[in-house]
């Protein structure tokens, strides 16, 4: 007899709702973590060891040590990375809430066209880009249930873009900034659509916990009225207070277990206990893969048995392909006068005006300002280029433009690229001896060229606002994946051409699913967190009906 | 340990004193304070025992190459020169084999300066104040000083 109706692996935006959902349907869940539970005060206001800037370490998990993954560089170099915070590991925070402790929260909704991105496009050579099984239609009212459960400010009409949507935000959007008034009045004179950014912090008391403090410290680090709202602090304490489901944290998924016949039987993982590790082997009727693009992925092919000897759902040859993230074009420009006013988020205004319809190129992004940034993050990132880096002309320049830099960036909707992809590596293994995650190929041409014409419109925009010294940096071809890597276990009806079916269980099996950004078939020119939200309420409601 | 015992400790006596004033011209003083009138000097040195302790050979020779250039040009060690003196040894260690030392010193320098105070650097979150930087929501009250 099986323990639990369901094992859910990953305590993330997607884990953290799918037990919510099954536990208050009655199910009894256990809920693994790899990463610690974290209180506001275990996670240090370091403006070196964060997750915005991870210079030399961050303050959530994978612990430093024992963690590693293998990168192949565009040039065929492989390098091993010791420690989650080396640029280029790709990492995305782990502990009890995953990346929505710390991250901007951001809360986009897709565009009706995201979801058809091939039809509207067709598809680049070389690349395998693709609809999505299902519209917009369908995740519109689990995009309401994000928003609502969650907890999201906005304003519901304002984007001009945007799907029809039944229902507005529970709370009024983040106030304008002077920075993104300057934008605002920019956009009116290019005849572009602006609204707020949604956000799924508070700005009015909501679900018990108070309006942003509006501190300076928002995205990369944890929030100190708990107004930033993520899994760790609604839905996973509603799982938990159910009874029904048990969170178990620093409990490592070792693999998916599967009977002779590779029928999925549950989950063995592993704990460390006084230094020793202990493996813990419990049975469940369905078990789900809520671990991240890269992780997920992972776990499925380390899942390997004689029946599935290339791992699980990898009969194809596709788990771990179409690694994809966001570009970033970026634009910085400084106006005449100081317009940041130490207010977080800071994050206030974007457009969709550039999302799709773009001449010449494949879709577009979103484009916003940019949230209150550090000192010495400002340093890292806003110096143009060639401008002196030290003496008294540097510190004159940090005095004088730090309160009037504005940002103009947008997330690149890429064109999945299936050499982008996750493989595990032959010899490197974690501190479990588990092997790690191997990392190789880029983003697809097709993206680049987007990406670039984005720049130049996040220029336009500076421009317009009436910035000065505007510089931005050229976009180069390479693996993206970070934060908002997904398209590893890609949604289908065609098993020969995806992981997943519509509701993210795995192609040949009943009871196994992947539900978190793995099995977005398209990014979106969005944070995509919204997204994994709402695919996590839509496959945790048709999990509970099975 | 003083900042200044803990960086001669690791970099022997001259090469600290070669940091230090190479410091604050990576960081001159004016109405806000230098480099290590900030606590730059105490950042390294910490950082130079913990997470940059793999850069201590390379600041070895990068200070070694700074107080040659300054001896063969000056006569002194790179300490003793002016502070017009030392920007011009920077400069043109800069330009030729110290472009990278010289890079890696100027990120530093920022990171100790602009950095939290619980860094070390920054004290009394000087830097924050002249940049405008609202310091309320990273150090409580009373931890700047600390």
């Amino acid at each position: 007899m099986s323990e639990y109706d369901a094992i859910v692996i990953g305590a993330g935006a997607a884990g953290g709702i799918v037990a919510c959902v099954l536990a208050e349907a009655g199910r009894r869940v256990l809920l693994l973590e790899r990463g610690r539970p974290y209180d506001y005060a275990d996670i240090p206001r370091d403006h070196l060891r964060n997750h915005r800037l991870p210079l030399y370490g961050q303050g959530m998990g994978p612990d430093r040590q024992g963690n590693p993954r293998v990168i192949v560089e565009p040039d065929g170099t492989v390098r091993t990375l010791d420690s989650p915070h080396l640029g280029g590991y790709h990492n995305n925070a782990a502990g009890v809430g995953g990346g929505t402790r710390v991250y901007g929260a951001q809360a986009w909704r897709f565009l009706e066209t995201d979801f058809r991105m091939a039809s509207t496009y067709g598809v680049p050579q070389g690349s395998s880009l693709a609809d999505w099984p299902i519209g917009y239609a369908d995740l519109e009212p689990f995009y309401e249930r994000a928003e609502w459960e969650i907890g999201c400010s906005g304003d519901g009409a304002a984007n001009a873009f945007q799907g029809p949507r039944r229902r507005g935000y529970p709370m009024p959007p983040v106030v304008m900034n002077p920075g993104g008034a300057a934008l605002k009045a920019g956009a009116d004179r290019l005849g572009w659509n602006t609204f707020p950014v949604p956000l799924l912090i508070n700005t009015a008391e909501y679900n018990g916990r108070p309006a942003c403090a509006r501190c300076n410290l928002c995205v990369g680090f944890a929030c100190p009225s708990e107004s930033k709202n993520g899994t760790h602090n609604t839905v996973i304490p509603r799982a938990v207070a159910t009874e029904n489901c048990t969170l178990v944290t620093r409990a490592m998924a070792e693999r998916i277990d599967t009977d002779p016949r590779g029928n999925v039987t549950g989950v063995t993982y592993l704990t460390e206990e006084d230094g020793s590790i202990r493996r813990h082997t419990v049975r469940a009727k369905t078990v789900v893969a809520s671990a991240g693009a890269i992780e997920s992925a992972r776990l499925l092919l380390n899942s390997a048995s004689p029946i599935h000897p290339n791992g699980l759902g990898n009969a194809n040859d596709l788990v771990g392909r179409n690694l994809q993230g966001h570009y970033y074009p970026t634009a910085h420009g400084f106006m005449p006068e100081p317009v940041n006013d130490n207010l977080g988020p800071g994050v206030s205004i974007a457009t969709c005006q550039h999302s799709h319809g773009n001449p010449g190129v494949i879709g577009g992004a979103m484009l916003a300002n940019d949230f209150i940034e550090t000192p010495i993050f400002f340093w890292r990132s806003a110096l143009p280029p060639g401008a002196p880096k030290w003496g008294q002309a540097n510190k004159r320049w940090m005095r004088e433009n730090y309160r009037r830099w504005v940002e103009v960036k947008g997330p690149v909707q890429e064109i999945p690229n299936p050499e982008s992809r996750v493989t595990v590596d032959p010899s490197v293994r974690d501190r479990f001896g588990l092997p790690v995650a191997r990392l190789s190929g880029t983003a697809h041409p097709e993206t680049l060229r987007t990406a670039e014409y984005i720049r130049e419109k996040a220029v336009e925009w500076l421009s317009a606002a009436g910035a000065e010294n505007i510089w931005s940096r050229e976009m180069t071809l390479r693996l993206s994946a970070d934060q908002h890597q997904a398209g590893t276990c890609r949604m289908g009806r065609d098993p020969q051409t995806s992981v997943v079916d519509p509701w993210g269980r795995v192609h040949g099996h009943d009871n196994l699913f992947v539900v978190d950004g793995s099995i977005h078939v398209t990014n979106g020119g969005f944070n995509p967190v919204l997204t994994i939200m709402a695919l996590a309420f839509r496959s945790g409601e048709h999990i509970a009906r099975l | 340990m003083t900042a200044d015992k803990a960086l001669e400790s690791i970099l022997g006596h001259e090469r600290a004193a070669t940091l230090r004033a190479a410091l604050d011209r990576m960081i001159p003083g004016d109405d806000y304070p230098s480099a290590c009138g900030a606590g730059v000097d105490a950042y390294l040195a910490r950082q130079l025992a913990g997470d940059l302790a793999d850069k201590v050979d390379t600041y070895g020779a990068g200070l070694n190459g700074l107080n040659s250039d300054a001896e063969i040009r000056f006569g002194r060690d790179f300490a003793g020169l002016t502070p017009e003196q030392q920007d011009d040894v920077l400069e043109t260690f800069q330009g030729g084999s110290g472009a990278q030392f010289v890079g890696m010193l100027a990120a530093h320098a920022a990171e100790g300066y602009y950095g939290d105070p619980g860094n070390c650097g920054n004290r009394d979150c000087a830097a924050w104040a002249m940049v405008g930087f609202d310091q309320r929501w990273t150090v409580g009250e009373g931890e700047a000083d600390s």
